[in-house]
């Protein structure tokens, strides 16, 4: 028998101990390896946010709070950016002096909505020179807030081998201490535990990119008289649950190849220096549908068109299953991200139908906001990525941009080529009625609101099923 | 085409699901058949274009039939004969994975089946154009609804991988298009107002050389009332009018689905038969379960024996589609004698034995059916049968129950020389009281080839010969 010590450079034979020094000594051990697991994570961080929250420990603001970006999975964990938590403007002077988790937590929601697959919200910081047990409360508190309010914005189930430890930091901005701390958020009584948090260069450009474009078909019934935008937002959520279902039990292909799980990507193409992927994705029906074959309905709600969807993975030995995960996680999320912000769009410009046209069929059709990346540095394939409705002017990304991940972009940086914009224009659908061009004030969180042109047609792109008033 | 011999060849079998939806925005019932025309149409172009996937189950090899491209491991190329694409196919769930064995198929079982899944790609190489949500407000129906598709192509398998890929995916892609024409057919037809059934493939093994054939049958609609369709189907196939080959009972069973209930089918298969001069081999005809001892729990060793013939018996029935009736048990048995008066009531729940003419009596009372009772006042005049039991075998082919001495049995056919006189017997024996094990079986004669010596030579027999409804 031979235990080898982690420090010693040779094992040490136990046959030749007497056997209470052998017991002693695998007690010693014991309580080593107990130890290091307290030891907990490390958290390797790109150099930048160094800098970053330097800065942000100049400002005269107190507390300042903010998320941390990155990638966790069973073998490291990366922090690629720190977003502060950007100002309320109706915010009184002493409000300012304390967190409102409710802003934090949807400036968290709203960040997560841009962040491409891979990269997700893996913890928060807080800049302050309180009382670090009261940070510490502070900061759990926002954590569970802002993790549980993004899983539960998630339409997949959550995997066997997901990380749920989340990261806490917090600086004293006179002393630039920091301390790391991570909780389990599955565990409601998770205490905290230390990690490690380590500055490194070059991270931003050592990530693999597994890439598709995917065709989305759906067709779905809207109950009897229950036509409105807020009943066709449930109609839309059980439709797009099923259909993730299918994308997360469907079969994946990277550049061609069905590979084991436990492979790793870098087997396809050894020489593929840039390290990006192509996916492509078979489904099929999976059961059958034991529901009435005709019901009557109030109508209908379809969702035709294609979407452009990008998953991150740290090029150290990217696994084959985690780009599959994330990549489908990424598809969905784009998806349902896109039919969210139109439906929030047509509840706050009041978009719902009058009574008065009731009786008449009436088709409105409307453009989901197509998905425009911006690189977080000119070297290196890592991307956010916003959504930009059809009639928004392309300048108005690189503000939400800034406002939102707090990044300075131009309108030369961003990447417009991934999806097309679709042109609707002249229609002979008999529009219903007549709308016009709502100005919305700009809101921070909204987008600026949508409103149908009164002529509209379509430009074909997939095939779908569309019923004219004269069949 | 690659002539086929039957012997060798291979059936590619595509299932998979495809969703059919559309909404009616009207009653009209022309406009409604205009409606689901259309998304039929629609299906099969979907079927058609490059998003069709067929992936070959349990192997890691994808096809696009519609266009020149595969995924397949590294070791595949299209010059690979098929034969050992069979080694990627897993021939056992028991095998570890990560080996590859061929699968062999005995002679005696039946087709070499290769199963594919229909399955869509949904990724298409970009740009491709952002969604567009459209909202229909209109009081209206909408269909739902699953279809399950299940075609079928022979093929020989001397081909190469690439005649395979390139010559065979063309064969599937027009079976499927063939059978959502026909799935609309049926739909429309049995359209009544707003209510669709949902169409259903069935598969039917045919007398060669016509070999596996498709029908597609409406679902929930009982083999009663499609006595037309089949009339149809007997015509145009060329088949007799007195026997059923379109019930949905007499649905092919592949070889790699099998039967639930645990019972053996034909064990008789297994057997040589014996060759006399001038002698021919008369066997039953169609499917049958082995009946026995001590299964279902029912510990019926010493008494159940005739019962357990009846049970055989039964279940030829109910296989070749003449009954839906599920075969009866022991205490059903019993009380169908009590209820044509046969019996007291206290015989149900006995262990009393029964014969041939209550196995008659039961057939008729349960199963509608009509039996001859053929009388031997001596065992050693069995062997004297020969000519009668062989005419039973070739114009009925049902299982026959034989019952005499202290024991009954089930004959499944005989061996008889017209010349010599020669014969011997086919015998399931219901005596047995083991484990469904078929080496077992016919290693221990439990289903075997006897001589006329096995009858008792001085005890008097009667058998129960039943006779098919002349149906389809």
């Amino acid at each position: 028998m031979y235990i080898f010590f982690w420090s010693a450079d040779e094992a040490l034979d136990l046959s030749k101990l007497p056997a209470f020094l052998v017991e002693i000594l695998a007690t010693v051990l014991l309580l080593l390896n107990i130890f290091h697991e307290i030891m907990g994570r490390g958290y390797i961080v790109q150099d930048d946010v160094e800098g970053y929250l330097s800065k942000l420990c100049e400002q005269k603001a107190d507390p300042v709070t903010g998320l941390l970006i990155g990638q966790s999975s069973t073998q490291r964990d990366f922090v690629v950016m720190a977003i502060r938590t950007p100002q309320k403007e109706e915010s009184a002077a002493a409000a300012r002096n304390s967190v409102d988790k409710e802003w934090v937590t949807e400036h968290a929601r709203q960040v997560s909505r841009m962040l491409p697959g891979g990269l997700s919200v893996v913890g928060v910081f807080i800049i302050t020179d309180a009382d670090a047990k009261d940070a510490l409360t502070t900061l759990r508190q926002l954590l569970f807030a802002v993790e549980n309010l993004i899983s539960s914005e998630h339409l997949w189930d959550p995997a066997d081998d997901d990380v749920t430890d989340c990261v806490t930091l917090q600086i004293n901005p006179k002393t630039r201490k920091t301390v790391c701390r991570t909780f389990d958020i599955k565990d409601p009584k998770s205490v905290a535990k230390p990690a490690d948090w380590k500055y490194q260069s070059g991270l931003c450009s050592s990530w693999a990119t597994v890439s598709c474009s995917l065709n989305v078909d759906m067709l779905l019934p809207l109950l009897n008289n229950r036509t409105s935008t807020g009943n066709m937002e449930e109609c839309l959520k059980e439709g797009l649950k099923a259909w993730a279902h299918q994308i997360e039990c469907g079969l994946c292909l990277i550049d061609g190849k069905r590979l084991p799980e436990d492979s790793e990507l870098t087997v396809i193409q050894r020489r593929n220096l840039r390290q990006t992927y192509t996916a492509q994705l078979l489904i099929t029906t999976e059961n059958k549908r034991l529901t009435d074959v005709i019901q009557q309905c109030g109508g209908s709600v379809s969702v035709t068109g294609a979407i452009h969807s990008r998953a991150y993975l740290h090029s150290n030995k990217p696994k084959a299953r985690q780009a599959e995960k994330l990549l489908k996680r990424d598809v969905v999320s784009t998806v349902a991200t896109r039919v969210q912000m139109m439906l929030e769009e047509l509840l706050a410009s009041d978009q719902e139908s009058k009574g008065s046209c009731r009786d008449k069929q009436q088709k409105e059709l409307f453009c989901l906001p197509h998905r425009i990346f911006c690189p977080l540095k000119v070297s290196g394939p890592l991307c956010v990525c916003d959504y930009q409705f059809s009639d928004e002017d392309l300048s108005e990304v690189p503000e939400r941009l800034k406002e939102m991940l707090d990044i300075d972009a131009a309108e030369e940086d961003l990447d417009t080529r991934q999806e097309m914009t679709v042109e609707i224009t002249g229609c002979d659908v008999t529009p219903e009625p007549t709308q016009e061009k709502v100005e919305a004030p700009e809101h921070k969180k909204n987008y600026i609101g949508v409103a149908m042109a009164t002529a509209v047609a379509l430009l074909a792109t997939a095939a779908s099923m569309l019923y004219l008033n004269d069949i | 085409m690659v002539v086929v011999d039957s012997e060798s060849a291979t059936i590619l079998r595509v299932k998979g699901l495809l969703e059919f939806r559309c909404q009616l925005d009207s009653t009209d019932e022309q406009l409604v058949r205009n409606a689901i025309s259309r998304t039929f149409e629609t299906l099969r172009s979907q079927v058609k274009s490059e998003s069709c996937v067929l992936a070959v189950s349990d192997s890691p090899v994808i096809i696009w039939p519609n266009k020149d491209a595969y995924a397949t491991p590294e070791e595949i190329t299209p010059s690979t004969p098929c034969e050992d694409m069979h080694q990627w196919i897993q021939a056992d769930e028991q095998e570890t994975s990560g080996k590859k064995s061929s699968k062999k198929k005995s002679k005696k079982s039946s087709l070499s089946v290769i199963n594919l899944r229909l399955m869509t790609e949904v990724t298409k190489p970009g740009p491709l154009s952002a969604p567009i949500l459209t909202k229909t407000v209109l009081k209206s129906h909408f269909v739902s609804v699953t279809l399950p598709l299940d075609c079928v192509v022979r093929t020989g398998s001397s081909d190469t991988i690439k005649e395979y890929v390139l010559y065979t995916k063309h064969l599937l892609i027009e079976a499927l298009t063939h059978q959502l024409c026909e799935m609309e057919k049926v739909t429309l037809q049995n359209m009544k107002g707003m209510t669709l059934l949902v169409p259903e493939p069935v598969h039917f093994l045919l007398p060669e050389p016509k070999g596996l054939v498709t029908v597609v049958y409406p679902a929930g609609v009982p083999d009663s009332q499609l006595v037309t369709q089949r009339k149809e189907l007997h015509q145009q196939f060329d088949l007799p009018d007195d026997r059923p080959y379109f019930r949905r009972a007499n649905a092919y069973h592949f070889p790699n689905e099998p039967y639930k209930d645990g019972y053996l089918r034909n064990p008789h298969l297994a057997l040589t038969h014996p060759t006399l001069d001038n002698g021919k081999v008369y066997l039953v005809q169609g499917i049958y379960s082995y009946h026995h001892y001590m299964q279902n729990r029912v510990d019926d060793n010493g008494w159940g024996c005739a019962y357990r013939s009846l049970q055989t018996i039964c279940s030829w029935f109910r296989q070749q589609g003449y009954v839906e009736r599920p075969v009866p048990t022991h205490k059903e048995i019993q009380q169908a004698l009590v209820d044509v008066g046969d019996k007291q009531a206290s015989f149900v729940g006995s262990r009393q034995w029964i014969g041939s003419i209550e196995v008659q009596a039961v057939l008729s009372h349960l199963l509608g059916l009509t039996s001859k009772i053929l009388f031997v006042s001596q065992g050693a005049e069995l062997a004297s049968k020969g000519r009668e039991l062989a005419n039973h075998f070739l114009t009925e082919g049902t299982p026959v129950m034989i019952g005499g001495g202290v024991l009954a049995h089930t004959i499944l056919g005989v061996a008889w020389s017209e010349t010599t006189g020669q014969i011997r017997y086919l015998i399931l024996d219901p005596h047995y009281t083991g484990a469904e094990d078929l080496q077992v079986i016919t290693d221990k004669g439990w289903c075997g080839w006897k001589g006329p010596d096995f009858w008792d030579q001085t005890a008097y027999y009667n058998l129960c010969l039943p006779q098919r409804p002349k149906v389809i």
